[in-house]
């Protein structure tokens, strides 16, 4: 049996993928902490990706793929450590599987580095420039471990080393920041905006994962859900109560919000809540021949209480 | 709340207690259904076009187009099947004639259609207008978005003159200013024939004696024009004045071509769509027997 290693593996979307993949292939795991009630056959090592115990796990392991999963994609901690984490944790990693003859990667990235501004096209393809930082600034690890990424893909053109930006993550078990902001008892939006914004189940992304692995994927690829709704008729659909805010209302209070950490997002998060960000995800379905199976009623009745 | 979605339940409850916006809200009902449209179970299209949304808004427009700007649309039958771009020239400082060229494809038009118009791009971060643009099935008029609508069908609304035209001065009336490219190129990529249009009567709405673009980048606005009513009386300066409007579809033209020709190449193309559409509204106005009857 082939071997994978799964970074983030105690993360929501790493344990379903772990669950998702084994039985086809031999998985091991790396994350921070533990995972407490793991499958048997899944060996776990509790590690930073910084250090130097990686390479022994990789040195030792030596898998055939690798699917990194493991980014801090909230912003209670430090910056700096976030950015530590995702942008050298991501380099080591990279040069770690280059060194132990890994032939596939797959990075999850997100469709946010393409940023969420007003003139925005509709459905942005895989070459539009990553703009999230102009508006959102801590986030800019993320279009950071991109740029390590593509070096990675042309300097090691016999590893099959591709990066996902899926849409909105939501699902039982993923803690992304979109099911983070649905889970609040009254979610803040901004007066006289109402983006269209896409989702995907966890299950599907798990799915697409399992595809990416499957076929030799190379480069980088939108991957989409069942479609698109105006943010604010999304949070009718789960069932939740909101609060309109006049936008420089919403600035100073979600400032002062975040500062006495209340609010776990940023005022400059709220460009999301503003502006469309939405993706087309057509160069992936055409690569691996992926379809969603989970509706929007299904992926919104899966957070909703 | 602040949402439009209450403003048009307002705007429709208000309008159809009197008797001619009862008939009209009826027959727009019927029409706004008949338009097809990729809708999800949510009712939102792919790019957040509601019916729901667009009826409701679509019943103000069509009052006036029936009872204040009394509009005679000719050519309506021009209009081909599947995909099309609706070009024509713009004026009278708020853009009453891509409204009203709007509503008359859906009034009009056989089966009725849905043209979608390409905004400019500050209105994608105005609140409100922003998203009621998407959800009457227009957006930010960028190309690649353009290009998906076509390759999926649908009717566009452009006015290559932009503000240049929209904007101009009384001086300038019905001199068409100069077209963008992006139009052609679009045309070119996605194999669209153009129907092109004139629109008479939409320059006397609002004559506009200078246009002081300097106040207009103080306050964000890509122009500041002074019109006889704005901005003496407030917003009620932006009020249109009632004049007749001429809508002319011509018969549609087809190009083939290379969309990354140069510029020089797909200048003559688009002279030919800009001088037909000066002919046309030539036409319009010889017509024409009075500005506002």
């Amino acid at each position: 049996m082939k071997k994978v290693l799964i970074t983030g593996i105690s993360g929501g979307q790493g344990r379903l993928l772990a669950r998702r993949l084994t039985g086809e292939w031999d998985v091991t795991g790396v994350d921070r902490i533990p995972w407490i009630g793991a499958p048997e056959e899944i060996l776990i090592e509790t590690l930073d990706l910084r250090k130097r115990r990686l390479r022994n796990v990789i040195r030792l392991s030596r898998p055939d793929a690798v699917v990194h999963l493991a980014f801090v994609r909230h912003f209670r901690s430090d910056p700096r450590v976030r950015h530590s984490v995702n942008v050298e944790g991501t380099q080591h990693l990279l040069e770690n599987c280059a060194e132990f003859g890994v032939k596939r990667v797959i990075i999850l990235s997100s469709s946010y580095v393409y940023g969420a501004q007003p003139d925005n096209p509709r459905y942005m393809h895989e070459d539009h420039p990553l703009n999230v930082s102009r508006t959102f600034p801590e986030i800019r690890d993320l279009t950071e471990v991109e740029g390590l990424a593509s070096t990675f893909l042309w300097r090691y053109p016999e590893i099959a080393t591709s990066i996902l930006r899926p849409v909105n993550t939501l699902g039982y078990y993923v803690h992304s920041a979109i099911g983070r902001y649905f889970k609040l008892d009254l979610l803040p939006t901004i007066a006289g905006f109402d983006p269209m914004m896409q989702f995907i189940h966890e299950d599907d992304l798990c799915e697409a994962i399992a595809l990416a692995l499957e076929h030799d994927l190379r480069g980088v690829f939108n991957v989409t859900g069942s479609g698109a709704l105006p943010l604010k008729q999304a949070i009718r659909a789960i069932g939740k109560r909101r609060l309109s805010l006049p936008e420089p209302l919403a600035d100073l209070l979600i400032g002062q919000a975040f500062r006495w950490n209340i609010y776990e997002f940023p005022p400059s998060a709220l460009e999301f809540l503003k502006y469309p960000c939405t993706i087309s995800g057509r160069r992936f379905q055409e690569a691996t021949g992926f379809e969603p199976k989970l509706t929007l009623e299904d992926i919104f009745e899966s957070v909703s209480r | 709340m602040n949402n439009p979605f209450k403003l048009g339940d307002m705007l429709r409850t208000g309008l159809t207690s009197i008797e001619c916006g009862d008939s009209i809200a009826r027959e727009i009902d019927e029409k706004v259904v008949a338009i097809p449209a990729d809708l999800n179970s949510y009712g939102y299209d792919p790019w957040g076009f509601s019916p729901k949304v667009f009826r409701d808004y679509l019943l103000p427009a069509a009052i006036m187009y029936r009872h204040y700007f009394r509009c005679i649309t000719r050519g309506i039958e021009h209009i081909p099947e599947g995909r099309c771009m609706l070009i024509g020239n713009h004026a009278g400082q708020v853009a009453f004639d891509g409204l009203m060229v709007m509503t008359a494809m859906v009034l009009e038009a056989r089966p009725p259609r849905l043209a979608r118009a390409m905004g400019e791009y500050w209105l994608g971060s105005l609140p409100w207008l922003g998203v009621l643009l998407d959800r009457i099935g227009s957006s930010v008029g960028t190309p690649q978005t353009c290009a998906d609508m076509l390759e999926h069908g649908e009717c566009i609304l452009a006015f290559p003159e932009g503000i240049r035209g929209m904007n101009k001065t009384y001086a300038d009336a019905y001199q068409l200013q100069e077209f963008g490219l992006g139009f052609m190129r679009l045309a070119l990529q996605t194999n669209t024939p153009i129907v092109p249009f004139s629109v008479v009567g939409s320059e006397e709405q609002a004559p506009s004696i200078a246009n002081l673009e300097g106040i207009g980048r103080l306050i964000g606005a890509p122009a500041f024009p002074i019109t006889l009513t704005w901005p003496w009386l407030g917003p009620l300066g932006m009020i249109p004045l009632p004049t007749r409007y001429h809508i002319d579809f011509g018969e549609p033209m087809y190009f083939d071509g290379d969309p990354t020709d140069e510029d020089d190449v797909l200048i003559e193309k688009v002279e030919s769509v800009k001088a037909n559409i000066q002919s046309m509204i030539r036409d319009g106005l010889a017509r024409r027997e009075s500005i506002f009857f």
